[in-house]
């Protein structure tokens, strides 16, 4: 038992660290922009609210820091893809090495300093003592407990409210959008803004939260995982979050599996998350599925009034 | 493309013209040297990297070197690209760089080359000893690492399991693994290191998962070889204790690094670059040294005892008297096999390239 709850509260750990790229993505995408720069956005948010964190000391004003650095990014984004009607698969590529490079640029004084401040797992009193049930999910940091909410509304939001709706009809048709007397360009601006804001706050998940430091291109590769978990959950909260915990769960599988079942080369435990993205991938997008893709109709087509 | 050809061309032209050929015999104060290093990543990536940078730095402030003006440092010099390492060289040496250091392994062929187009600059690489006609420089890693795994064992009062968190299966891991193993048998005969693997050289969430699968399976005291504060951050969530690597990682995580083991420059460096001064640097030196260089942080003495912390420095001390040979017979490896017989010392060239398991190490490959 003592294996399987370690196993499922790491697993919720590393989700937690994509969902918030992933859903923020999924409401951009849902608005029909694809923005492919989660990886630089991410790195910027993760390194903005750890310098602050190392120089004002205060967890409050890092995350406010994270939040704005998103929205600028988003601004920026939104600024070039909607306004300018530029391509975005390569102004995604554009804020991929941006973010990257000025991360990795204004990190420099703080890569190896310890702020010693972050978001610190505590315990929910009463969820907390349910045996199994507490250490796996009430025994985790604040962000973690930010996304049990998030996700019910976000899923709230998409399908059952108006504004849902637009969003939906956003990235399908903007043209019946904009017929029905509604501001294309400002929706898509707000979305594009706020998916970038929820992907800086993956960031702030890698730097002031999970681990507590900096180090040039410290995601890894996570932002790429969100992108691809996007398009995976059919631009669907829920499904993104079984999917993110399904890659969660395999990947810390592969550490306990090591100890449990020594006489596995360590090699097929490493490769076992990508095989299962392969495999994920098969089911989600594979012919045999179903003939529509849930893929928004608009999505990387830029709306342009003159040509409605 | 042609603006890249055209300003290789004034480069070189620029070299000849003003590329005054220095003897490598020629005397002149350290002070006065231009020092160029050439890192992997950027310098202070609280790691490898940066305790190569430290040592660099502080050799030259030893030396009076103003390493404002005369420490060039390039960072984020791929190894895998063999070009960028061409030109960050030259630039190197257009600005009038006497001595190079070649920070990682993967610099030592091509810079072993240059040095022939370059003889008037010294070259000097981490690597085993392979070329004559380059500076090669190492640490015996493993007296440090051996002194983590004593330290790890006596602190592990009441259970015999102590664990520890690798990177790739490489034979400088494998020596880290093994020495921090053999060190923890010195202290308790029935100590036992489990291993988990990440598979990579840097990946936080695996470094943190096999930290915290350690600490679930019961471990409470671990060794690393890893570069991120990764683990010692999930020690410290978790209640576990650890000894952190590379460089000391105290302050990241107070609460759980007892010490780390740190890589010390400094004594090397600063012997390469006087003799580079003096004129009397033999380019097929090869440094490998143990002692001060191969040693432990000061101790967190909220989490060591002042008794542990002497036992520690007294093995220190024994093994640069020679009275502890960290690898000396009888060693077993992980399947039974006698690696060095009763009375015998294993070479330098097995100790650099291990491709073993000691006896008492649990998840080797």
């Amino acid at each position: 038992m003592g294996l399987f709850i370690s196993i499922l509260s790491g697993a919720i750990v590393y989700a937690v660290s994509v969902m918030y790229a992933g859903i923020g993505e999924t409401f951009s995408e849902r608005a029909g922009i694809m923005n492919l720069g989660v990886e630089g956005i991410m790195l910027m948010g993760a390194v903005a609210g750890y310098i602050t964190a190392v120089n004002t000391r205060d967890l409050a004003l890092s995350f406010l820091v994270v939040l704005l650095t998103g929205a600028v990014f988003g601004l920026i984004f939104a600024f070039l893809t909607v306004t300018l009607q530029a391509d975005q698969t390569v102004c995604g590529m554009a804020m991929l090495t941006f973010g990257t490079g000025l991360s990795g640029f204004l990190g420099k004084d703080v890569a190896g300093v310890a702020a010693n401040l972050k978001f610190q797992a505590f315990s929910i009193p009463l969820l907390g003592d349910i045996p199994v049930i507490g250490p796996i999910f009430f025994r985790q940091n604040l962000l973690v407990y930010a996304m049990y909410v998030i996700v019910p509304l976000s899923l709230f939001y998409i399908y059952k409210t108006k504004y849902g709706l637009y969003l939906r009809a956003l990235g399908e048709n903007p043209a019946a959008l904009d017929s029905a007397g509604m501001n294309v360009f400002g929706l898509r601006y707000a979305y594009v803004i706020f998916g970038c804001t929820m992907i800086a706050v993956s960031g702030a998940c890698v730097t002031l939260a999970n681990t507590n430091f900096w180090s040039p291109g410290m995601t890894a590769g996570k932002g790429w995982i969100a992108f691809a978990l996007v398009a995976f959950s059919s631009w669907n909260p829920l499904k993104l979050t079984f999917g993110a915990l399904l890659f969660g769960f395999i990947s810390c599988l592969g550490s306990n599996l090591q100890i449990y079942l020594p006489s596995v080369p360590t090699e097929i435990y490493s490769a076992m998350p990508y095989i299962a993205t392969i495999i994920a991938f098969i089911l989600a997008t594979g012919n045999f599925r179903k003939a529509h893709t849930a893929q928004p109709a608009a999505l990387c087509k830029p709306y342009d009034r003159e040509s409605r | 493309m042609k603006k890249r050809t055209l300003s290789l061309v004034m480069a070189a032209s620029m070299l000849t013209m003003c590329a005054v050929p220095v003897s490598a015999e020629e005397a002149k104060d350290p002070s006065e040297l231009i020092v160029g290093e050439l890192h992997y990543s950027v310098a202070e990536d609280g790691g490898f990297a940066q305790a190569l940078h430290t040592g660099v730095v502080q050799a030259c402030e030893n030396l009076g070197i103003d390493t404002s003006t005369n420490l060039l440092t390039m960072e984020e010099i791929s190894e895998e690209d063999p070009a960028l390492i061409e030109s960050a060289v030259e630039e190197l040496v257009d600005s009038g760089a006497d001595i190079i250091f070649g920070c990682s392994t993967g610099y030592a062929g091509l810079l072993a080359e240059l040095q022939e187009e370059f003889p008037e600059v010294v070259f000097a690489q981490y690597n085993n000893d392979v070329y004559e006609n380059i500076v090669e420089f190492q640490i015996r890693g493993y007296e440090g690492m051996f002194q983590a795994g004593y330290l790890c064992a006596l602190m592990n009062e009441g259970s015999n399991e102590l664990g520890f968190e690798a990177s790739m299966d490489d034979a400088s891991v494998r020596t880290a693994i093994n020495s921090f193993a053999l060190g923890a048998k010195y202290a308790n005969p029935d100590a036992t290191v489990q291993v988990v693997w990440a598979d990579s050289w840097y990946d936080l969430d695996i470094e943190a998962n096999n930290a915290k699968t350690l600490i679930d399976s019961g471990i409470k005291y671990m060794g690393m070889e890893a570069s991120s504060p990764a683990v010692p951050q999930t020690c410290e969530e978790n209640g576990a204790f650890c000894v952190g690597y590379n460089v000391d990682m105290e302050a990241s995580a107070p609460g759980a690094v007892m010490t780390s083991f740190v890589w010390n420059w400094t004594p090397i460096f600063q012997d390469i670059l006087q003799q580079t001064a003096d004129g009397t640097i033999d380019i097929s030196a090869d440094y490998y040294e143990g002692g001060e260089c191969s040693s432990l942080a000061e101790f967190n003495s909220e989490l060591v005892p002042e008794d542990i912390q002497e036992k520690v420095l007294e093995v220190r001390d024994q093994i640069a008297s020679g009275e502890i040979v960290v690898y000396a017979g009888e060693l077993k490896d992980d399947k039974g096999n006698v690696l060095v017989a009763e009375g015998e010392t294993m070479a330098d060239e097995d100790i650099l390239a291990q491709d073993f398991f000691v006896e008492n190490v649990k998840g080797g490959k």
